[in-house]
């Protein structure tokens, strides 16, 4: 693929050896209206500025405590929600530019598979319906039976039962149902996945599995994953990199194994300190870094770093100058912090 | 359906070795759910029986009383129910039971029609008003404001003035007034749909807005019209019995529920059942009317159901 010659789009010339996928400075915020007249009077930035790549085959994994963006980022790169302002290239076009037959026609290629199975599988269509739908859109099947024999190899691949195909969703379980809504998004052999904390909502036994799942087709489709999470240990064991967020910006990205074992903002490294070690003697001893104070209102974050309000190491500079994220630069960690941790 | 099964199953093997079985739907569901209601089955029953003698009074008139809607037995003017006039007869001798069984055709001829056409303009504004929001929802429900804020019995008045009042017209001209209502009820139930996830993902694999309104919000907010359908029905009967019982409506000598009430006012004291059969008629319609309603909303329901 590497060695494939560049094929021309329709604005730019993308290769494989790019990234599939490069966000650069993307902005969402949403009006906070008031009064008769709905003026917005504030904006919550739930991402302001963001900057991402992400490449061919790859996992990048997005964390950070709820409310920090990361749903609202994917679901921005997909324009399920519309950005205020920044570029998604998308295989060297920009998502953001799009019309709307033009975006249609890219959701054959961008995929996504949302948390709550539960809701987001309409209750009033069988599973083969459902699975059948991406198909219908872009006509993708010439018939019906090949429809059928497309539906019957989809729910076969995800690892249900075909014959399950004429059930509704509430007759399923929770993983069961989650397999569905994977192989609604492979339907239309999507090359990007966006797989917003698809695991959250599921007892851990069925995590595994959805994971395993999730890898196991990574491998058979060539895809790639932007994958969002809040549980590190599910990132780590999935991910290539691993961008880490706090109100709205990424403060942190590098390698899965070099976040763990290195961390250099104070944010990844008091995130990392939580996570329990299943040794009772080790566990006893372990540094914990206590954070200090709530996360501040996204409609008002604070000056310069935003991290700054609850860091053990913030100073002066920290409250003037907004660190940019390739202030600590070691290859391919980059962190947003003027005074990193070790 | 248990997680181990899950658990011990081999990778892409099928999870559940029973297959092939249809599942059961919502539908399914909600009749199995109203089955079980006996009120609302009775209520059922009632109306369908309703339905059944306003389609075959030409016939029930011909083959069952032997009378004409305004064949006078001049005989047996004011006569009580007897055997030849189950019902009785009116101040011309003409056969309650036949009059009645004509006079369903308009009550419920106008009810179904006044439904369907104000369900229509009603989804449809609802529909629109709130999948697309913006100016079209602010323009959509500001005239459903203003609809709303017609004197409905100065505005049936003017109306019946200006129309000739018969079945069909009598069903615009309610149906003109009823639809904002329901058009209200609508959009607010769109606009929670909208939000939901299942219409995201939907939106996520490119479906248009086409698709969006008729394949997933349309079948998602269905039961909610089929109650207000229901409920709708006994409001737009007691309506029409009003408008003919005020001379607005049906004209005598077309028998209808309402015109006969009407006309038995003068007689009341002497032939009472000339009121009370006509009354009944209205009272069980609307009666089974709005209780099938709430029986369809308990069935729908899914917070009584038990899953």
């Amino acid at each position: 693929m590497a060695e494939a010659p560049a094929r021309p789009q329709l604005r730019s010339v993308w290769t494989a050896a790019e990234p599939i996928l490069e966000v650069r400075g993307l902005t969402t915020w949403f009006p906070v209206r008031q009064g008769v007249l709905q003026r917005a009077v504030a904006h919550v930035h739930a991402v302001d500025g963001v900057d991402l790549s992400v490449r061919q085959g790859e996992t990048l994994g997005l964390v950070g405590e709820s409310g920090c963006g990361k749903t609202t980022l994917g679901r921005s790169i997909l324009r399920l929600v519309e950005p205020t302002a920044g570029e998604v290239f998308f295989k060297g076009r920009d998502l953001l530019k799009l019309s709307g037959s033009e975006l249609r026609r890219m959701r054959r290629e961008v995929a996504i598979v949302f948390q709550d199975p539960y809701a987001s599988l309409d209750p009033r269509q069988t599973v083969g319906e459902i699975v059948a739908e991406p198909l219908d859109i872009h006509g993708l099947a010439a018939n019906r039976k090949q429809r059928h024999q497309r539906v019957q190899e989809l729910l076969r691949v995800v690892g249900l039962n075909p014959g399950m195909a004429g059930r509704y969703p509430h007759e399923f379980s929770g993983g069961q149902r989650q397999r569905v809504g994977i192989a609604r998004a492979l339907a239309v052999d999507p090359t990007f996945i966006v797989c917003d904390e698809p695991v959250s909502a599921l007892d851990v036994s069925i995590q595994a599995q959805i994971i395993n799942l999730l890898q196991r087709l990574q491998k058979e489709f060539n895809l790639t994953y932007l994958f969002v999470a809040h549980d590190l240990s599910v990132v780590r064991h999935l991910c290539d990199r691993i961008a880490v967020m706090y109100l709205g910006r990424i403060v942190e990205i590098a390698g899965s194994n070099e976040l763990h074992r290195r961390p250099k903002h104070p944010y990844t490294a008091s995130l990392l300190s939580a996570i329990p070690i299943p040794d009772p003697k080790i566990e006893r001893h372990r540094q914990r870094i206590i954070l200090t104070g709530d996360v501040p209102s996204p409609v008002n974050p604070p000056s310069g770093c935003r991290f700054r309000t609850r860091c053990f190491k913030a100073q002066e500079k920290c409250a003037q100058e907004d660190p940019p994220l390739d202030t600590v630069q070691l290859g391919d960690h980059r962190a947003a912090c003027f005074f990193p941790v070790e | 359906m248990i997680e181990s099964n899950e658990l011990a199953a081999p990778r892409a093997a099928p999870l559940e070795p029973a297959g092939g079985r249809a599942g059961r739907g919502f539908w399914q569901h909600s009749w199995e759910e109203l089955r079980s209601n006996r009120l609302g089955i009775a209520s059922a029953v009632l109306l369908a029986l309703l339905i059944v003698v306003a389609l075959t009074a030409p016939f029930f008139s011909q083959f069952v009383t032997h009378f004409g809607t305004t064949q006078q037995d001049l005989n047996n003017p004011f006569s009580a129910p007897s055997r030849t006039h189950w019902l009785g007869t009116d101040e011309l001798g003409r056969d309650t039971v036949t009059r009645l069984a004509y006079g369903a055709r308009i009550s419920l001829g106008v009810g179904f029609l006044t439904v369907a056409i104000s369900l229509t303009i009603g989804a449809m504004v609802g529909l629109f008003a709130g999948f697309y929001g913006g100016v079209l929802d602010d323009v959509l429900m500001r005239i459903v404001d203003v609809v709303l804020a017609l004197p409905p019995v100065f505005l049936f008045i003017l109306m019946s003035i200006l129309f000739r009042p018969n079945a069909i017209t009598l069903s615009v001209i309610i149906a003109s007034l009823g639809w904002a209502s329901l058009a209200r009820l609508v959009r607010s139930e769109v606009l929670s749909l909208r939000s939901r996830e299942f219409i995201v993902a939907t939106r996520s694999l490119g479906a248009r807005n086409g698709r969006l309104i008729f394949r997933h919000v349309l079948p998602n907010s269905l039961q909610l019209m089929i109650v207000a359908a229901s409920l709708g029905l006994a409001q737009v009967v007691l309506i029409e019995a009003a408008l003919d019982f005020l001379g607005l409506g049906i004209q005598p000598p077309t028998p209808s529920w309402g015109n006969m009430l009407s006309n038995a006012q003068e007689y009341f004291v002497h032939s009472v059942w000339l009121v009370i059969f006509p009354g009944l008629m209205i009272f069980l319609t609307v009666l089974a009317a709005n209780l099938l309603g709430n029986a369809l909303r308990d069935a729908f329901d899914p917070r009584l159901r038990h899953l």
